[in-house]
Formats: structure tokens, C-alpha cells, sequence
């Protein structure tokens, strides 16, 4: 586990130094955030912060673990430094998932503060506390971060195993589904819906499966794939 | 005892046989030198020794085991690759720590601190590696590849973008490392006078062949015996001298310059071709021993390999 806590560490440490992407991550953070405070006031009251931040917090999360994923992976590729990881005594496993945790919790911290952003905007505007409800805690709390790390988890594999043109194309897939997330999310979740324990239930639930899915993927994680594919 | 085994390694990428089988040792304590021209396949070697590559047939194995598959002796071994390993992101300390933890070194910033001064870095030690020049950051990927005392280290091209007092200091460092230490070190280079300073055993590899493996002695030796160079006290006696040579047993190569004659010889003592020529008359100014010099040695193999190809 220490080896694992030493990569994660330093990949979080490299992400907070660095400041473009650092300062990328807060504008998107902040702009998601605050074009979704017009919105919970249109609807007004609790639920419809629920109702908005619901879909937005993940989607920020996974843009913003998109990042920084390509500084903790793609970024050890083009620097070449990820040959010499390899032959440390670290188990392949072990350093991927030091990198997931080094790149997911970051992108959650910011993704928290996206949260305080649209409570605190939404609270500002319409003078009473606008408090998200107890499933929705939930699903800040927990939910949101175990999808973050599922899509840390999948753009890592992707990153360390697919050379750089491959790595250009899936940028720009993520891309595009996060915008079509960020514009479709209200639609997509009908007007009677409502953050409830059953949902956030479900949701964590998939994210559980997802990250066992996950685990067992990384059996294809291959060092010669990873160094014949560097550029 | 072999601390690095290569037997009969293959290696093919997209029906392109890189390596054609090779086999060659090394035992501990050894320093060996790897050398071999661009594409010849050293770095493709090294990479299937560390576990970096799959062997397509044969092995390539170091205490006996596959690094691929042993995640503990890769803690045994020290590797140097050509992009040094550090990141431009993080201190030189900061590496240094970051390395030491993941090797499991009990006191990461006791070691950090000797080994920026060991290289040399300790006013910059907080700088970014991204602001270091080509042979700092050679030289604190040096410090990175024996900071936690393996027992074999692996460098390849070691001191590039070296000037020649941090190529003296790399040289000391692997004699030093390997008589006081007893560690293995495997050296891919291309700088031959560095691989003769400091390598007891090399490998030539050719278009994915050993051309030849033997001790640095022995190769500088010859096959077809040692070269001899004899002064004469008096240079009319060159023509005699010459006559005299040709009559020992086992000597040819025969050549006058002046006062100055040459000869080969396959004996191991040059005893004999002194009586001769004494006997004769021949008044000796000067007898010298000539050895090849690993770059003749290398340059031979390599038109040989091209001749029979």
C-alpha cells in the first residue's frame, strides 16, 4: 500500500503545482458551476439544486479527472520517465491505481467546490439557504467520487495502453460527451425527477460493478504495450 | 556465479527479428560492456532484461528470475535509461525521495541528502529538474539508479551530455561501485574508450548477433596472436632483423619502418623473438607490446558481420 500512496501523493502534489492546469481546472469548475445557478433559481428551492447539480457535479468531476489524467499518464509516456517506473519493484497494478488515486481525488476536491458554488450562488440570490436534501449529500459525498474514479480508471488504462494518435482520438470523444452531458443533463432527467435514496442507491451500485470492472481490466495492463507505445 | 542470463534471445517486432537469438552471462561483480551500432538492438536487449519487453524465444533472466514476473528482485536491480527517469516537475529532491519510497529505502531523506552531495546538486536541490541542464539531470539520474544500493545496475549510455569531469566521475563511480561494492554493472555505450577504461568482459552486437563476447584482455589479445614492435639500435640492421623474424616458428605479419620493425607473434612471450633477434646481431633500442584497441576490436567485428552477411 505505501507504494501506492507514494505514487499518489506525487501525482497529486504534480497536479497542484502545476498552475495552467490548475487554472484550467477552477474555469471550468467555475463556469460549469455558475451557469447552473440560473437554472436552480428558475426552478427554485431545494430540489431543484438537486435536480441541477445532480448530473452537473459528475460531469464536472469527470472533465476536470480528464485533466489531470493526461498529466499523471500521458504525460509520463511523452517524458519517459513511466520505463523507469516500470522497472521499480511496484506492481503494474499498484502504480496505476496510485495514479487513479493521485488524479481522482484532486479532480474531487475541485468538484466539491463546484458544489459549494452553486449552494452558496443560489443561497446568495435568493436570500434563504438553498441546502441540498439528504440523497443529495449522499451523492456528493459518495456517488460522485466513485464515478470520477471510474473514468480516471478508464482514461488510464486507455492512456497507458493506446499510443499517442489513439490518445487523440479519445480526447476528443470525452470531449464531445461531456458537452453533450453538460447541455443535455436537465433534459435527459425529465421534469418529475427527484434525487431519492433509491436512485442514489442504484447509482452506487453501478459504480461498485464499474470499478470491479475496472479491477479486472487492469489483467490487460502490459508493460510491453506501454513501452512500444510511447512516443 | 551468473547474476544476468541471456539465452538464445529472439525478439520480433511486426515479423521484423530484431534479436536473433543471442546468448551471453555476466557474473557478479563483473562491469560488461554492451556495444553495438544504432539499430544493432542493445536497447531492445536491455529492455527484454528488464522485463520491459517479452522475449518472442529464449530468456532473458538476472538472479535466475524474469524481472517481468518478479516484482522483488526488480528491487535488487538499478536501471539508468536514456531519459534518466527524474521528472522536470518535481525537485531534485523531490525525485530523489519519490524514488527512494517507492524502492522501500528506510530513511528517504538521509539518502536523498547523500546523494545530492555524492552528484553534486546540493545547492540545487530545490530547483525543477525542467531547469536543469542535459548533464545535471544525467547526473541525478545517476544518483536516482544507485540511491537504493542494488546489487545490479543497468546504464545505458551513461554519460552522455556528460562534460569530461563528470565522465571521469561516472568512470570512478562503476570501478568504485563494482571492486568496493561487489555490484554487477551492465553498460550500453557507444563510447568505447569509456567501455575499455572501465568494462572487465564486452558483448559486440551486429544486426541482432553477438559478433564476439570475451574478456577486454583477451579480445585486445587477438585471435592471430599479439603484435610486436621492436627498435633497433642500429637501422641497418632492419633488413637482417626482418630475415631473422621470419624464420621463428608462429611469427608473421612482418613489416620495416626505418628502425623499426613489426612483427606478430602467437606466443605469449616474446622470450624467443628477443634471442633471435640478439643472436643475430641485432642491437634492440626498444621492444613494445602492441594491444588492439577495443574501437579496432569493435570496428573488425562490425566489417566482419557485414562481409559474412
Amino acid at each position: 500500500m505505501n507504494g501506492i500512496f507514494t505514487v499518489a501523493k506525487k501525482e497529486a502534489g504534480q497536479v497542484f503545482r502545476s498552475r495552467q492546469l490548475l487554472i484550467s481546472a477552477v474555469i471550468v469548475t467555475l463556469v460549469f458551476s455558475t451557469t447552473a445557478v440560473p437554472a436552480a433559481l428558475s426552478t427554485g428551492g431545494s430540489a431543484a439544486l438537486d435536480r441541477v447539480g445532480f448530473m452537473l457535479l459528475v460531469v464536472i468531476g469527470i472533465f476536470i479527472g480528464y485533466i489531470f489524467s493526461g498529466q499523471a499518464f500521458l504525460r509520463e509516456k511523452t517524458e519517459g520517465t513511466i520505463e523507469t517506473l516500470l522497472c521499480s519493484p511496484l506492481p503494474l497494478r499498484d502504480i496505476w491505481l496510485g495514479k487513479v488515486l493521485g488524479v481522482t481525488l484532486p479532480a474531487y476536491a475541485l468538484t466539491l467546490a463546484g458544489a459549494a458554488v452553486i449552494v452558496a450562488g443560489t443561497s446568495a440570490l435568493t436570500g434563504t439557504p438553498a441546502l441540498p436534501s439528504g440523497p443529495m449529500i449522499f451523492h456528493i459525498l459518495v456517488v460522485v467520487p466513485a464515478f470520477i474514479a471510474v473514468a480516471v480508471g478508464l482514461l488510464g488504462l486507455v492512456q497507458l495502453l493506446l499510443g499517442m494518435r489513439e490518445n487523440q482520438i479519445i480526447n476528443m470523444a470525452v470531449i464531445f460527451l461531456v458537452i453533450f452531458f453538460f447541455s443535455a443533463s436537465a433534459g435527459l432527467l425529465g421534469v418529475g425527477f427527484q434525487v431519492t435514496w433509491t436512485v442514489e442507491g442504484v447509482l452506487l451500485a453501478i459504480a461498485l460493478v464499474l470499478l470491479l470492472v475496472l479491477r479486472g481490466a487492469t489483467r490487460f495492463l502490459d508493460r510491453e504495450r506501454i513501452v512500444t507505445t510511447i512516443p | 556465479m551468473s547474476i544476468i542470463d541471456v539465452k538464445n534471445l529472439k525478439k520480433t517486432f511486426n515479423r521484423r527479428e530484431v534479436l536473433k537469438g543471442i546468448t551471453f552471462s555476466v557474473e557478479k561483480g563483473e562491469v560488461f560492456g554492451f556495444l553495438g551500432p544504432n539499430g544493432a538492438g542493445k536497447t531492445t536487449t536491455m529492455r527484454c532484461i528488464l522485463g520491459l519487453l517479452r522475449p518472442t524465444e529464449g530468456e532473458a533472466l538476472v538472479f535466475g528470475e524474469s524481472l517481468a514476473a518478479k516484482d522483488g528482485t526488480r528491487g535488487r536491480v538499478g536501471v539508468l535509461l536514456d531519459k534518466n527517469g527524474v521528472s522536470d516537475t518535481l525537485s531534485a529532491r523531490e525525485n530523489l525521495e519519490y524514488y527512494a519510497r517507492l524502492y522501500g529505502v528506510p530513511d528517504p531523506v538521509g539518502r536523498a541528502t547523500e546523494i545530492l552531495e555524492f552528484t553534486g546538486l546540493t545547492e540545487r536541490q530545490d530547483s525543477l529538474v525542467g531547469t536543469f541542464s542535459t548533464g545535471m539531470k544525467r547526473k541525478l539520474g545517476l544518483g536516482r539508479a544507485i540511491l537504493h544500493d542494488p546489487e545490479v545496475l543497468f546504464l545505458d549510455e551513461p554519460s552522455a551530455g556528460l562534460d569530461p569531469e563528470a565522465q571521469r566521475m561516472v568512470r570512478d563511480l562503476i570501478l568504485d561501485l563494482s571492486r568496493k561494492e561487489g555490484m554487477t554493472v551492465f553498460v550500453n555505450s557507444h563510447n568505447l574508450d569509456e567501455i575499455q577504461r572501465v568494462c572487465s568482459k564486452v558483448a559486440i552486437l551486429h544486426q541482432g548477433k553477438v559478433r564476439a563476447f570475451d574478456t577486454v584482455e583477451h579480445l585486445r589479445g587477438g585471435r592471430e596472436g599479439t603484435h610486436l614492435r621492436v627498435v633497433l639500435s642500429d637501422p641497418a640492421s632492419a633488413e637482417r632483423a626482418v630475415a631473422v623474424l621470419g624464420t621463428v616458428p608462429g611469427t608473421g605479419g612482418l613489416s620495416r619502418e626505418g628502425e623499426t620493425v613489426s612483427a606478430t607473434f602467437a606466443g605469449e612471450s616474446a622470450a624467443e623473438i628477443v634471442r633471435a633477434l640478439v643472436t643475430a646481431g641485432c642491437g634492440i633500442e626498444e621492444v613494445t607490446r602492441e594491444r588492439r584497441s577495443l574501437e579496432e576490436i569493435y570496428l573488425a567485428a562490425v566489417r566482419q558481420a557485414e562481409g559474412s552477411a
